[in-house]
């Protein structure tokens, strides 16, 4: 099993009280492809960081290649498995190839990388921005791209450290139809060709299920439909009353939106 | 109480208490408003003195300019050299709790000396002159610069930091390629205002001996050659105000980078 989550709740806790991540249970298996789906507030962006150990968790355990995450291993389980953040999560004032070059810190001591990064990185590097179609940014500061453009960067950021998990946090928010579809066609052919595990954040129902098998829909940190990705407006038709009984003049709306 | 009733009510309260508090203040300072009749005329017999400049000593003004320049030079650059490990120490984004605390207090002890005290403890320490004054420059930017670069390293988008940690970058990377890139020309702006404002406070340190142009500026004023002081204020007038202007636009330049 490439990822499985036993029962874990998050020490953090919702504006109601409940934690953010709710006794969760799952487990995705190598070369899935897995749209992560649920309204605002769910706990999709939580369950994406604990698997990478970036929110503590009160209690259950994650396991990624069998490896169990705890403190003493988590740099081990970080190298096998890359992120990309919402809005791309880049440092504004490097360059295109800087910032995906920082996606090889974790393998480069600091005295390596005190005066930069080395000459076989910079071309790796620069190949995988070719590959992605921002080759001519590379020099370019990432404050002076368009949205799309930092999403691929990002996603180059996350390609150089030969990931065999790829975790995406909403990689589509904020882009037009064009660019979303470029983003995600570009991880789908990752998920293809490299057999990368993808778990993505998507708020877009036609998408997930134009590009994920199966779908975990949270719902108050959760989960509360895991399986095909198919017909998951009939799914949202049955969970939406639940989180808003008051509000069902409003839920086509809520549909559309999510 | 209907909503807008509890609004005026509270608005009356916070009339009366307010005006409470400036009463208070006028009383405590036994303001005689008839000692202020004739001020006016005290300030211009006073101003009066001032005129015309006296040039000649033109050339000691200067002398003593560039040594408050030299002094606020030396003094900021130390301070900010001082305050980088300071405001690295006191940040939640990089520090332990401990830590933290420590070296919040040192901030803010330093922030509680006033400039002058400050000078007057270097004067003790190692005598009269600019020295002294460097020294207090430099231990009066940290106060303010640790702070500054402080917040600035604490408005760094927690998610690009996040998004380093999870290719685990170790914590020097992160600070060098995650932080300093984000903070460097913000934090270089901030020194750069430091250092405008340490000319202004080299040219108080004169007056306890610390150096610099506000020796020889109470010197002359005490010495009834308010002229001569004119030359001196001139001088640092149209120097402050030059260094003023090319510190702001450098300072505009590099918050748009």
């Amino acid at each position: 099993m490439t990822i499985e989550c036993k029962n874990i709740s998050s020490r953090q806790k919702s504006a109601l009280g409940s934690p953010i991540l709710n006794n969760i249970s799952c487990q995705i298996k190598k070369g899935e492809f897995v749209a992560l789906l649920g309204i605002n507030g769910a706990g999709k962006s939580s369950l994406l960081k604990s698997l990478m150990g970036l929110i503590p968790l009160e209690k259950g355990e994650v396991r990624i290649n069998d490896i169990l995450l705890t403190p003493n291993n988590i740099n081990k389980i970080r190298r096998q498995t890359a992120m990309i953040f919402q809005g791309g999560g880049l440092i504004r004032q490097l360059s295109a190839l800087d910032n995906v070059l920082c996606g090889t810190l974790g393998f480069r001591s600091s005295w390596q990388t005190l005066w930069g990064f080395n000459q076989g990185d910079r071309l790796l590097a620069l190949e995988l921005l070719t590959e992605l179609g921002v080759k001519e940014h590379a020099q370019q500061k990432v404050s002076k791209l368009s949205g799309g453009q930092r999403q691929r960067v990002a996603i180059a950021r996350a390609l150089i450290q030969s990931p065999q998990i790829l975790l995406a946090d909403e990689p589509t928010s904020g882009l037009d139809v064009i660019a979303s579809h470029y983003v995600m066609e570009s991880l789908a052919r990752l998920n293809r060709e490299k057999h990368i595990t993808v778990i993505v954040v998507l708020h877009d129902l036609e998408m997930a299920a134009t590009y994920a098998k199966r779908a975990i829909i949270l719902e108050k940190g959760r989960v509360i439909h895991d399986g095909s990705s198919q017909n998951l407006s009939t799914q949202f038709n049955q969970t939406v009353p639940t989180i808003l009984p008051s509000l069902n003049g409003i839920k086509p709306i809520i549909q559309q939106i999510a | 109480m209907n909503p807008s009733r509890w609004n005026l009510a509270r608005n009356v309260a916070v009339t009366f208490i307010v005006i409470l508090i400036y009463t208070w203040a006028w009383k405590g300072l036994k303001i005689d408003p008839s000692i202020l009749d004739n001020s006016l005329n005290y300030i211009q017999v006073f101003l009066a003195d001032f005129y015309p400049p006296n040039w000649s000593v033109l050339d000691i003004a200067i002398k003593a300019l560039i040594e408050t320049i030299q002094m606020s030079i030396i003094g900021t650059t130390l301070g900010a050299m001082f305050s980088l490990p300071i405001a690295i120490a006191s940040t939640h984004n990089l520090s332990p709790r401990w830590l933290r605390w420590s070296a919040n207090l040192l901030q803010n002890a330093l922030r509680s000396i006033p400039s002058v005290v400050l000078a007057l403890i270097f004067v003790a320490a190692v005598g009269l002159g600019a020295i002294a004054g460097t020294l207090a420059v430099s231990i009066y930017t940290i106060g303010y610069l640790a702070k500054f670069y402080q917040e600035a390293i604490e408005s760094v988008d927690p998610s690009s930091l996040d998004a380093l940690k999870v290719t685990g970058a170790s914590w020097f990377q992160i600070a060098q390629y995650g932080i300093f890139p984000q903070v460097s020309f913000l934090c270089l702006g901030y020194t750069l205002y430091m250092f405008e404002y340490n000319i202004r406070i080299s040219s108080i340190f004169g007056v306890v001996g610390a150096g610099g142009i506000g020796f020889e500026l109470v010197t002359y004023i005490n010495g009834f050659e308010r002229q001569k002081a004119a030359t001196l204020m001139i001088v640092l007038l149209v120097v402050v105000t030059i260094i003023d202007a090319v510190s702001s636009k450098l300072r505009r330049k590099l918050e748009s980078l």
